[in-house]
């Protein structure tokens, strides 16, 4: 194509009246010009008139061959084809509507869904070459497999290790650090911080809003000025968006800061939601770390931890050398940590472009999309019933013009670019109400999350982009195939002599394809129900299984500074809201797996048996936590034998420990457990990944009780409280422990009031957790997902019972006739009314069985894939969780039916009759 | 319509035809069909249904150009003008042309 062709294409598009005319007066030109000639020659002007017409031939060929010669025909017809849709339109407006919403509710659904899966898995705006960001970890087992998103244990560099690498290996051009999800407070409220290199931004390539980014000079040592940057949300939290905010100086737990700049919105780093604020690693000692406690308390700052580090590889390098040549360059150097002693440093590269791992959370977003379309389908199908019910008012019209030489092919072009109008009519509504949907649920999330998640709570910025609305407008077009293709090819598939007579009767083909989309709709619409019905349940057993500690007002306070303990304890012994304070020291703290060691048990000489040796003795492994003598009480961990810690027992050294039933049951057969001795073997010193863990002196201690399990289904919530095998007394003041309260309010209440008396005592203090919340995470994901399936299956319902109730009515104006020939023959009422009903019955059915069938297969693979933050999913087959759901889809498709079914009995079998 | 005795073109010879009109001079499409007809004496006569499509198609192929300028008649007329692109497609088309013609006439005599 010539610049030449295209320039006179984009004008005849533009212009195409006057090209018309153009064309007209062309030809006219000729024809005059011919008869000048003929008139020359002799002839009158009419005779040259009409001797110039006939030798030229038709003039409309003419025309119409040129117009060809402008390639621009295949515009034209969708211009015309667009214009005849408008029109069409304008002359039914209530089925324009309908449909248009219809496809819009689903649209916007489906948008939803992107929405959050672009923010989540795609997007990494404001970052210059996501895809030379690899992250360096040390892994604790490199070889075994590490998918990426996969869980891993890695061994964090140290801050002397983390210059070593971005200085000294050649593969990549630079590397940050970071520390994220550090939990902070500024002016006494809580932030979500991010610890980062000062080259973090540079790295990132990164402009300030306002103000400028973090520098490298910011974290050197002798720098004179701690400064801080917020994110767009965290200036927009805290200082209200303040454009005066570049300068001021904040505390920052309890300490000056200055802000020097602020991020701009589509910035946000390299996590999925932005944190309220980036601060230089090097203040990273006066955060508090739980998870690295011993590692820089105390320590210079080159042990300090870098938790993540980013490296940019070099442009060109690929990722299995830069791997293979950092792993060779880390071995070869004795100042750089090995992740296992003898065998070569083995350093792994994971693609880091700022957003999730679609592996990790398919689980989630793969079934979203599938509800969420499946709405969109039964949308889609409704709308296809409608269009193939107009679709036989338009027969004879679809005739004339078959019968007008028109191709099929033109006419079903022409309909579905009829449908293709509404559908990006539906698309750009849709887009708008998802933006409505998208607010609304985050507004719901966040009143129905606790109060210490609320204030956590960051939701991703959720834009719309390119990308949303490309894959609204990609799914607009598949939704107008999946609405429109039957109809117009069942509508096209007419005889056009037949058509012009006007019998267009119904053939059977297209009540059979109306059957199948009942069919659909009611499968989708069951499919969703019983699914809702799983996530009910499973949010109900979440809800109500037991916790096996006391929940209703008990809170656990870290202690986040040990400097602050006594100030905390005194505060917290003192407060009147406080019943009992008490203390515990469990691995379940730090997060890591419940600790434990080799343990010699001695029993005691059973009395029964007498003749056999005093003492039988096993060794075998024995884990442990430590809990202060309230303990038992505050979480109400009855003691079932013997006693718990008398409140002088508040050391390892009193010597006395209290078992829990599992324990008693593994390691005492006979039961009995009280007045045996437990003497854990020594134990080699910590390595670095359990060193805040407690650790358990080696030396005999005599059971004194026996504590009831706690028989909690909710193990990961309650990992803090996760039953030892053994119980060991510890103290109040024990450095390390975290505190267990009961208190003598509202535990929420409570929490805000001690908590503030706490930040006035620590300005840097952590949170405080209520164990009600621990619980109740877990149900509130599965409560949230049950109100979106079930808002999802109500919709689908509704869908299904309008498509039902439109067929059904359709189907009876078109067989007035039938009905009044067999009301004339002798059927009764029931007899027509049940005709109509069983000509659904058979849709219905088959849609139940198909739904439930998917319903089950699908709660099945989702307990599967649903990641375990969200909770188990229940995958009994109850008849109950069937049975409702079914009850409700017939009662509902009863009534779409029952009003038609009467309108079929009031048909007046005299006047049908009479009509033709 | 025409004179039934007329031979018929061969394909793609009209716009060959027309390009070699156009050579000299910027002409409307009544007086290239005109022209064709005056210099093979009657023996071409050209299809003037298929002659605006076919100068469409030139024009949207770059080889000629199109301007309108008032005519003998007084009229508005839109005048057609060979552009260098069709000069040189000319050439080669006139060349292709005589090797055929060529071939084709030694074919004749010999056979």
């Amino acid at each position: 194509m010539t610049f030449r062709d295209l320039r006179l294409r984009v004008r005849a598009l533009i212009a195409p009246r006057r090209v018309e005319r153009e064309l007209d007066e062309e030809l006219a030109f000729h024809l005059e010009r011919e008869a000048h000639e003929q008139q020359r020659a002799g002839l009158t002007p009419s005779a040259a008139a009409a001797r110039a017409r006939a030798r030229f031939g038709s003039i409309a060929l003419a025309a119409d061959a040129c117009r060809d010669a402008r390639g621009t025909v295949f515009v034209d017809a969708l211009v015309r084809d667009v214009r005849d849709a408008l029109r069409s339109f304008r002359r039914a407006p209530w089925v324009t509507l309908t449909i248009v919403a219809t496809i819009a509710l689903g649209l916007a659904l489906v948008t939803v869904a992107f929405t959050v899966y672009n923010a989540l898995f795609l997007r990494a705006d404001a970052v210059q070459h996501p895809e030379q960001l690899f992250t360096v970890e040390r892994l604790v087992r490199p070889d075994l497999p590490h998918p990426p998103g996969g869980d891993r244990a890695w061994m964090p560099f140290s801050r002397r290790e983390y210059e070593l690498l971005r200085h000294g290996s050649d593969v990549l051009t630079d590397a940050l650090g970071m520390v994220s999800d550090v939990v902070a407070r500024i002016d006494g409220r809580v932030t979500n911080t991010t610890l980062v290199s000062g080259n973090f931004f540079q790295v990132l390539d990164a402009r300030a809003e306002l103000g400028r980014p973090l520098i490298p000079a910011d974290d050197e040592p002798a720098t004179s000025q701690q400064v801080v940057v917020l994110s767009h949300r965290g200036w927009r939290k805290f200082f209200n968006g303040a454009p005066t905010v570049v300068g001021r100086s904040v505390r920052l737990n309890g300490l000056p800061f200055e802000v020097v700049g602020v991020m701009p919105e589509t910035f946000r780093g390299l996590s999925v939601v932005p944190p309220d604020l980036w601060v230089p690693l090097l203040s990273v000692r006066r955060f508090h770390l739980p998870t690295y406690l011993d590692e820089y308390e105390g320590k210079p700052l080159d042990d300090s931890v870098v938790e993540v580090v980013v490296g940019r590889l070099k442009p060109g390098m690929s990722p299995e050398k830069a791997e293979a040549a950092l792993t060779a360059w880390a071995s070869g150097r004795s100042d750089i940590k090995r992740n296992r002693p003898g065998h070569p440093n083995q350093l792994t590269l994971t693609p880091n472009r700022g957003t999730l791992w679609p592996l990790s959370f398919h689980g989630v977003i793969a079934p979203a999309f599938f509800a969420f379309g499946l709405v969109l389908m039964t949308g889609c199908a409704n709308v296809a019933n409608l269009l193939l019910a107009r679709g036989l008012s338009h027969r004879a019209e679809i005739g004339i013009r078959l019968s007008l030489g028109a191709s099929r092919w033109r006419v079903i072009r022409q309909l579905l670019v009829g449908h293709l109008v509404l559908a990006l009519a539906a698309a750009i509504c849709g887009v708008v109400l998802s933006r409505g949907l998208l607010a609304g649920a985050i507004r719901v999330a966040s009143t129905v999350m606790s109060p210490e998640s609320a204030e956590l709570m960051r939701i991703a910025p959720l834009p719309v982009d390119w990308r949303v609305l490309l894959f609204v407008a990609a799914i607009a077009m598949v939704s107008t195939v999946l609405f429109g293709l039957a109809p117009a090819l069942q509508t096209t598939q007419v005889d056009p002599a037949r058509a012009m007579r006007g019998d267009a009767m119904q053939g059977a083909r297209s009540g059979r394809a109306s059957q199948i989309l009942i069919a659909l709709q009611v499968g989708a619409a069951g499919l969703l129900l019983i699914t809702s019905g799983a996530f009910l349940r499973s949010a109900f057993a979440a809800a109500n299984a037991p916790a096996g500690v006391r929940t209703s007002d008990t809170l656990v306070v870290p202690v986040t500074h040990e400097p602050f303990r006594p100030a905390i304890l005194g505060a917290l012994t003192t407060d009147p809201l406080v019943e009992a304070v008490s203390a515990s020291w469990s691995s379940g703290v730090t997060g890591f797996p419940a600790y434990g060691g080799q343990a010699v048990i001695t029993r005691p000489a059973s009395s029964a048996t007498q003749d056999r040796s005093a003492r039988d003795q096993t060794t075998d492994k024995v884990s442990y936590a430590f809990v202060s003598p309230g303990y038992f009480n505050v979480l109400g961990i009855d003691i079932v034998s013997g006693r718990g810690f008398a409140p002088d027992e508040r050391t390892m050294d009193a010597g006395v420990a209290v078992v829990s039933e599992a324990a008693v049951r593994r390691l005492w057969p006979t039961g009995k457990a009280v007045g045996s001795v437990v003497q854990f073997e020594a134990q080699p010193p910590p390595d670095t990944q359990q060193a805040a863990s407690p650790r358990a002196p080696s030396r005999p201690y005599v059971v004194i009780g026996v504590a009831r399990d706690i028989e909690s289904t909710l193990a990961d919530a309650l990992r803090q409280f996760a039953d030892p095998n053994v119980y060991l007394p510890i103290g109040l003041q024990n450095p390390g422990t975290s505190l267990v309260l009961r208190v003598r309010s509202d535990p929420d209440e409570a929490r805000r009031a001690l908590l503030d008396r706490l930040v006035a005592i620590d300005p840097a203090f952590g949170d405080i957790t209520t164990v009600r919340a621990m619980v109740n995470g877990r149900a509130v994901g599965l409560w949230m997902v049950f109100g979106v399936t079930v808002v999802l299956a109500g919709l689908a319902l509704l869908l299904a019972a309008s498509g039902l109730f439109s067929v059904l009515s359709y189907a009876i104006e078109q067989r007035k006739r039938e009905i009044g020939i067999r009301m004339a023959l002798g059927a009764t009422t029931r007899d027509i009314a049940g005709w109509v009903m069983s000509r659904t019955f058979i849709s219905v059915a088959v849609g139940i069985v198909a739904g439930a069938g998917l319903a089950t297969a699908f709660v099945k693979v989702l307990a599967k894939w649903v990641p375990f933050w969200l909770g188990n999913i229940a995958t009994i087959v109850e008849p109950v969780a069937y049975a409702a759901p079914v009850i409700l889809i017939v009662v509902t498709c009863t009534v779409a039916v029952s009003l038609p079914a009467w309108r079929a009995t009031r048909v007046d079998p005299v006047t049908t009759l009479r009509q033709d | 319509m025409t004179t039934s005795n007329a031979p018929d073109l061969l394909p793609g010879t009209l716009d060959l035809l027309i390009l070699r009109t156009l050579q000299s001079d910027a002409m409307h499409g009544w007086s290239i069909a005109e022209r064709i007809q005056q210099v093979s004496q009657n023996v071409l006569q050209v299809n003037q249904g298929s002659l605006y499509p076919a100068l469409h198609r030139l024009e949207h192929q770059g080889w000629v150009d199109a301007e309108w300028h008032t005519s003998e008649l007084g009229r508005r007329a839109k005048y057609y003008r060979l552009t260098p692109s069709g000069r040189r497609r000319l050439a080669v088309a006139a060349g292709e042309w005589d090797r055929m013609a060529a071939a084709i006439g030694r074919v004749m005599k010999l056979a």
